[in-house]
């Protein structure tokens, strides 16, 4: 066990929790938006799977990784088009259309990879990185001179990431569009009332929603794996349902959540490597329950809003 | 408007009663087939889940039927990418289709693929089900990949410069064990002092492949220069990380030994050291002779290094190390090695600690 308590080993550690937690982060933020605008996507794995995909192609053939996240952002929101046109504006179930949406998303994406890349099996190599001056060079948090980076030698990416963070939660909290979508999503014939659309607002935030979680995809496909797979997203997409849900409405709490299951899952990894004498199942186990506990320990004051996934009707009761 | 409707209502009723009958009449050559089972086999057919270009389980799958089916002068009928919800259709068509040989290429097909071989008559090969087999109906395939994984634990061991290797599986899965342990035995028979890091990606994480990119970047950081990787699209994953990794202190290089499949068409850095490669070819000659005699179902087949498990032969290792492998594998085969059988998590943490 000590002989993982090194420099490189710790640094890895950290390293693999970014890795994990940047894409749960764009994709429950963007979840959380929704969802405090009254809309519940379910199909938030299928704008990721998406977004992997063509972030993916957009930097492999423009071989510009900033170009992939642009890409990514991109399709993730055009897919969250077909939520807006089904659920926001003509009312159909949230849930079934949402289940639709990830399994179209795995079959095409399935279907178009194997047709262009089965056989090559393209990859991009590592993703450029910032090293911010003077941190980056500080052993465990620094990681300048290693393979995934640490905290202050990332992906500009994930800078951006955090920054978006921090407009989200003063959007939500300080502006007029914050209050629209709250109101959205709380009590939408009071927004109507006041002579604002409800239909409109839900759309954008969908939008918004399917950009950031094609983000996270493309994040994984670019940065997280260097590659694309069938399937690349393995349950994340439902795993930032969760976690948006678990934060209640709260940006700081998804940034803390994301980044409590990254960090949860690299500890899961890392005592793997050191031997410990645990069952596999319980080590796997560990990302959630931490996730849970902390978000319910700390997170309890905040609420799901009161119209979530229910369609608004003008005049209905 | 209603007269339209009753119109299209008409034509699928008439559409559906088309299929029905197209369905009622391939029943009928079902009953003919099973009628001529003890004929020459004029065509097999095999079902994977992934297509078969995958570098890995399902192509070699595919190759080896194809192989063999060239070898006995048969046609060929491949359906890969059946997926694992609901093959059962798929294997009634290949039944159909007039196939005198089934593969049923996963071992997640093993409840609906006896079910039609029963139905249909047709022999059929399943996996890792040794008591699915039976007599003139299904065959079970078990691979002692462990024989394989041993070889591939001696190479290992001969390459490391830092005495630390790496194992990473994406799943709970048999075969990985029994991989992990045969290639903990085979680096020890070498160096009983080197040292392991392993891990798993997840319970069933077979595609993840950033998860594999993770958790082999974490293995490298503890000091593994070469890495064992068993996880299918998560593979791809492992193979990225060891491209991109820095070498820990004590190595130059970091390498990569994976197991099935042939990547060296996509090793674009020239890391993969070696394979665990799994030809199916002979086994499946072996089953399709077998149907001939009248014997098939009588008993299992074994992948093996006498049959088809071999180590990826690349330019990475010395003649010398090359040599002493084929000395090892002939030994196996001999019987006077004996490779250990770790089906499980324990029985490799006994190995590797």
């Amino acid at each position: 066990m000590s002989d993982l308590l090194t420099t490189d080993v710790l640094t890895a550690l950290i390293a693999g929790g970014i890795l994990a937690g940047v894409p749960l982060l764009f994709a429950s933020l963007g979840e959380m938006v929704a969802e405090r605008a009254g809309v519940l996507n379910i199909g938030l794995e299928g704008y990721m799977l998406i977004g992997a995909y063509f972030g993916f192609l957009v930097a492999y053939h423009g071989g510009n990784t900033f170009l992939g996240f642009l890409g990514g952002a991109a399709a993730g929101a055009a897919v969250s088009l077909i939520m807006v046109a089904l659920c926001v504006q003509m009312g159909l179930d949230q849930i079934v259309v949402g289940i639709a949406i990830t399994l179209v998303a795995e079959g095409a994406t399935a279907l178009i990879f194997d047709a262009n890349f089965a056989e090559s099996r393209p990859t991009l190599g590592a993703t450029g990185r910032i090293d911010i001056p003077g941190l980056s060079q500080l052993p465990v948090v620094g990681g300048a001179d290693t393979s995934d980076g640490s905290i202050f030698s990332q992906p500009p990416i994930v800078y951006i990431g955090l920054i978006i963070v921090a407009l989200t939660a003063w959007t939500l909290r300080r502006t007029h569009w914050g209050l629209n979508i709250r109101a959205a999503g709380d009590k939408p014939s009071a927004l109507d009332a006041a002579g604002v659309s409800v239909v409109a607002t839900r759309a954008w935030a969908t939008i918004f929603c399917g950009a950031m979680a094609g983000l996270g995809g493309a994040y994984l496909s670019i940065t997280a794996a260097g590659l694309f797979e069938d399937f690349i997203t393995q349950g994340r997409g439902f795993i930032a349902i969760v976690l948006a849900m678990l934060a209640r409405g709260k940006a700081l709490w998804v940034l803390i959540g994301s980044f409590v299951f990254g960090i949860s899952l690299s500890i899961s990894d890392v005592l793997q490597i050191a031997g410990v004498d645990i069952s596999t199942d319980l080590v796997f186990m560990l990302p959630f329950v931490t996730v849970i506990v902390v978000l319910i320990l700390f997170g309890r004051r905040s609420y799901l809003p009161a119209a979530l996934a229910l369609p608004y009707v003008r005049g209905a009761r | 408007m209603k007269k339209r409707l009753l119109k299209y209502t008409a034509m699928a009723i008439v559409v559906a009663a088309v299929i029905a009958l197209t369905g009622c009449g391939s029943d009928d050559s079902s009953s003919t087939t099973a009628a001529s089972s003890a004929a020459s086999i004029e065509k097999i057919a095999i079902a994977a889940p992934e297509k078969g270009n995958d570098y890995g389980w399902n192509q070699q799958g595919v190759e080896g039927a194809t192989a063999a089916a060239e070898s006995a002068g048969a046609e060929i009928d491949v359906a890969d990418g059946s997926g694992y919800d609901d093959v059962e259709p798929v294997l009634r068509r290949l039944a159909q289709r007039g196939a005198k040989m089934i593969i049923a290429q996963a071992s997640g097909y093993n409840t609906v693929a006896p079910k039609v071989a029963a139905e249909f008559k047709v022999p059929t090969i399943v996996f890792d089900s040794p008591s699915a087999t039976t007599p003139g109906e299904v065959a079970d395939v078990e691979t002692s990949s462990q024989q394989g994984a041993y070889l591939a634990g001696i190479l290992a061991a001969k390459t490391t410069k830092t005495g630390t290797l790496g194992i990473v599986i994406s799943a709970a899965d048999t075969n990985w064990f029994k991989q992990a342990g045969g290639f903990a035995a085979g680096a020890k028979s070498v160096n009983p002092d080197v040292k392991f890091k392993m891990a798993q990606i997840g319970q069933a994480a077979y595609a993840d492949s950033a998860g594999g990119k993770r958790v082999t970047s974490q293995v490298i950081a503890a000091g593994a220069d070469v890495v064992f990787g068993m996880g299918d699209g998560a593979s791809f994953g492992m193979l990225q990380a060891v491209e991109t990794a820095k070498a820990p202190a004590g190595a130059d290089k970091v390498w990569f030994i994976d197991v099935i499949g042939d990547k060296t068409p996509i090793d674009k850095k020239g890391v993969l050291l070696s394979s665990v490669i799994w030809d199916f070819t002979k086994v499946y000659e072996q089953a399709i002779a077998d149907i001939g005699a009248g014997t098939f179902g009588d008993q299992g087949y074994d992948l093996s290094v006498s049959n088809g498990i071999s180590l990826l032969r690349t330019d990475h290792a010395s003649d010398e190390v090359w040599a002493e492998i084929d000395d090892a594998q002939a030994k196996i085969a001999s019987g006077e090695i004996d490779v250990p059988l770790t089906p499980d998590q324990a029985a490799v943490n006994a190995l590797i600690k």
